[in-house]
């Protein structure tokens, strides 16, 4: 049964029948058109060859009969409401099954044709094929897939990239610190060279002084007492350069701390001179120039004797044929011009110089660069550290003076050493009483407290001779139990370093806090920054190094009760 | 308005006592009611909703947990409802949400005292062992599950945002979708396997409220017999076999529909 609105509607006035006729069965496109309920009143010529079934066979039958199933059941749940509420819908797409299976991918239009009052009177479908379309659009839709795979797996990538740096760089500094520890395992090596040359020497001081006191002691000579007293000064000073020689590699572990005070240099030198002699050889003469009113410099004078050991060791090794060693000190001021010269900071202004003036083969250019770079040596293995002139200039840098090294190669060379003035003549320093005084005594009352059995044992024996009452403790807990129990405690001494969570530091705070005014001598192996401002001490702090002498503690003890 | 009712796109219209609550089933969203709704405005309250997924709801709250069985659809219900102080209310559901409905008033019988089931099914699998006559059989739900899982169904327009991705560019979505059942296609791919895998059978059992079984002639998605079925399990039902055909009366047929509801009530 023909449809006759699809004829009257599409009727032009110069169109036959039979051409509307043929347009409608055989148009590039599948048409049909259903009832008001759906079902299929007529189709055209294309669609039904397109389905493989005669178009009369269709009638009768609902539009979605021809989907597939997942077609049906949208067509169903979505199209047909949507083609109700809208009257419409377009470019929907489904497959048809055709009479023989086969599935064709089709856009399907949809129109509803409805009456005044909206009901409906008929649906016009039509169906373009689209299996090139939809083809391409599910090759679209696979490459959005792969790009959406791609962008997830790029996201993670970004994601685990921050990490992965991290861990790369930690990787980095890992290797960068094994090799800082190679480079440093191989200085060490040096340097156990070098101090094994230095401790040789100091050792060799050392037995030479036993060895006349036995001598004396097996035949004695007719002033075998003196010769046994300077044998005992000598080797004892001998020790004490060997202890030096400790605290000069605690120093390069930067821990010891500088103890400036004024120093008279003249006199310093003039004490060191024997030792010197010594360390320089027969071949070598010595000549020491005081400067007339030489100020005092401001410095720690056991690095000052270091230093000066230093350069006599560089100066000697410098003149292996012999020569002369000459050290000189006088008043020195330093200008503007001059101090805008030097590359570190300093200040312009008055300094105390000590000159060591050395005959030997000089340093060329490349040399001289480097001469202050710790471990560089031109000596041997096992002939020296290359820490010498390091410390040289370290001690400088630290004391607030500087250093400056004059040579020509064949010509000898002249280190310069600049130490600040010291203008408060108060703290000047006294003569080692050491020798000559008997250890002053007390019988106040000294808070000890040393984790070091041994030591503190000792200490207290030589407090206990010098007549101190003394309350003895190993650790800062036991020592405040005892400050809180003892009304009378004079003075406290103790080591920088404790066991058991507070150190010297804390402890004598915290005594203060109880006791005001409590008097507070440490003693340090080496102190850590709890003693330390900038690599010195407080003005106010005392500080006796070990190792010590009974000698020393008497005198150090005594010092701090009399402040 | 609570976020429950924002989040469900509710409209709320008429006056009465009783409310009335108009569910729509797999596919569209409350617009399906828009013939059938206003003829109780004025004896009812009456309430309209997106399912979360469909519509004008908020995409965002889809939870493919929560939304993976019917029980979760009926949660919203039950919260939406408890939220609007629905009591001794109508429910009309249509198609799945005839058995959302069904599972709601299990959880929360205080709801409904009568409920409209408009082409219902339990069950869309026919299960060859008892004789039941769902209206699938297995493979024909496995094809359809494949090819949601293959393809995405439907309009060619909504290729272009899916295929371009419109997650920045809404508008084109917008400009290019048929204006009614838009529907993410994730989210309509996840409905379809959820609705046409569920087997509610043994939750009619029980129900207290009065029934009434609407079923449309040349129903593809719920046959006759699937009609009977429900009508024959829920004793004190009534139902009535419209005129209508296909599976959406309330939009080919709302007078019809109207008149039935009507009837029952």
């Amino acid at each position: 049964m023909p449809s006759s609105d699809a004829v009257t509607t599409a009727s032009p006035a110069c169109a036959g029948d039979a051409e509307l006729h043929d347009l409608f069965e055989h148009a590039p496109c599948g048409y049909l058109v259903a009832g008001p309920e759906g079902r299929i009143d007529r189709v055209n010529h294309t669609l039904a060859d397109w389905l493989g079934v005669e178009p009369g066979r269709l009638a009768g039958r609902r539009f979605p009969e021809l989907l597939s199933i997942a077609g049906k059941i949208y067509y169903e749940t979505h199209f047909a409401p949507l083609l109700r509420m809208q009257g419409a819908f377009d470019e929907v797409a489904l497959d048809l099954r055709s009479a023989d299976g086969t599935v064709m991918p089709v856009l399907v239009n949809a129109r509803e044709r409805r009456d005044t009052d909206g009901r409906t009177l008929a649906i016009r479908i039509t169906v373009m094929r689209a299996r090139d379309r939809r083809r391409y659009e599910q090759e679209l839709l696979e490459a959005r897939r792969r790009a959406d795979v791609a962008t997830a797996e790029m996201r993670e990538l970004a994601g685990t990239l921050e990490t992965r740096v991290a861990e790369e760089l930690a990787q980095r500094q890992e290797v960068e610190n094994r090799l800082r520890q190679a480079q440093k395992m191989e200085a060490i090596g040096q340097l156990t060279g070098g101090v094994a040359h230095d401790f040789n020497n100091l050792l060799t001081v050392i037995l030479g002084g036993l060895e006349t006191i036995e001598r004396q002691l097996a035949s004695p000579a007719k002033d075998a007492r003196a010769r046994m007293e300077r044998a005992v000064t000598m080797a004892r000073h001998g020790a004490q350069r060997a202890a030096t020689l400790t605290s000069r590699l605690l120093a390069f572990a930067r821990r010891q701390p500088l103890q400036p005070r004024s120093t008279d240099a003249s006199r310093l030198i003039t004490g060191l001179a024997d030792l010197l002699q010594r360390t320089l050889g027969a071949t070598i003469a010595l000549e020491t120039v005081a400067g007339g009113g030489l100020w005092s410099a401001m410095a720690d004078a056991g690095e000052l004797e270091n230093a000066l050991v230093n350069l006599a060791v560089n100066a000697r090794d410098a003149m292996p044929e012999g020569g002369r060693l000459t050290i000189e000190t006088s008043n020195a001021c330093l200008d503007e011009d001059y101090v805008a010269s030097v590359p570190e900071p300093l200040s312009a202004g008055h300094y105390v110089l000590i000159a060591v003036s050395d005959t030997g083969h000089g340093m060329d250019q490349t040399v001289l660069q480097k001469a202050f770079e710790p471990f560089f040596t031109t000596k041997d293995v096992g002939k020296g550290t290359g820490l010498g002139l390091s410390q040289v200039y370290g001690f400088a840098r630290q004391s607030g003076g500087h250093v400056r090294i004059y040579s020509e190669f064949g010509q000898g060379t002249t280190v310069k050493l600049y130490l600040p003035r010291c203008l408060d003549a108060r703290s000047a320093d006294p003569a080692d009483p050491d020798l000559e005084n008997p250890a002053p005594r007390g019988s106040e009352t000294v808070l000890l407290v040393e984790d070091h059995a041994d030591l503190l044992t000792y200490s207290a024996t030589v407090l206990l001779e010098l007549g101190y009452r003394v309350l003895a403790a190993p650790d800062a807990a036991t020592g405040l139990a005892l400050l809180q129990r003892e009304p009378e405690v004079d003075l406290l001494f103790t080591d920088m370093v404790l066991p058991g969570g507070l150190d010297g530091r804390q402890l004598a705070e915290e005594a203060r806090q109880r006791r005001p005014g409590l008097k507070v001598l440490y003693t340090s192996g080496y102190a850590r920054n709890a003693i330390l401002r900038d690599g010195r001490l407080d003005a106010n702090v005392d500080l006796l190094p070990k190792p010590f002498t009974g000698q020393a503690l008497a005198r150090r003890i005594r010092a701090a009760l009399d402040r | 308005m609570p976020d429950i009712l924002t989040r469900h796109n509710v409209r709320i219209s008429g006056r009465g006592t009783r409310t009335m609550v108009f569910a729509h089933g797999f596919g569209c969203d409350q617009n399906m009611w828009r013939w059938v709704a206003p003829a109780f405005e004025d004896r009812f309250r009456v309430v309209l909703f997106d399912h979360i997924g469909a519509g004008q709801s908020d995409l965002s709250a889809f939870d493919r947990e929560r939304h993976g069985s019917l029980e979760g659809y009926a949660q919203d219900v039950v919260t939406l409802c408890r939220e609007l102080d629905v009591r001794d209310g109508v429910f009309v559901g249509h198609s799945v949400s005839a058995m959302i409905g069904v599972l709601a008033l299990r959880q929360a019988p205080e709801l409904f005292s009568d409920m409209i089931l408009v082409g219902p099914s339990p069950r869309y699998i026919d299960e060859p062992e008892t004789g039941y006559i769902g209206g699938f059989s297995a493979e024909q739900i496995d094809e359809l599950l494949d090819f949601l899982d293959s393809n995405h169904m439907g309009w060619s327009q909504n290729m272009a945002p899916v295929i371009m991705g419109n997650g920045d560019r809404p508008e084109l979505a917008e400009e290019l979708t048929n204006s009614f059942c838009r529907s993410d296609p994730e989210i309509a791919r996840h409905f379809a396997r959820t609705t046409f895998l569920s087997d509610n059978r043994a939750d009619l059992d029980g129900l207290t409220a009065r029934a009434l079984v609407l079923q449309c002639m040349d129903d593809v998605i719920a046959p006759e017999s699937v009609g009977r079925y429900v009508h024959d399990r829920l004793p004190g039902s009534h139902l009535v076999l419209m005129q209508a055909t296909g599976h959406c009366p309330n939009l080919s047929a709302p007078a019809e529909t109207v008149a039935a509801i009507d009837a029952f009530l």
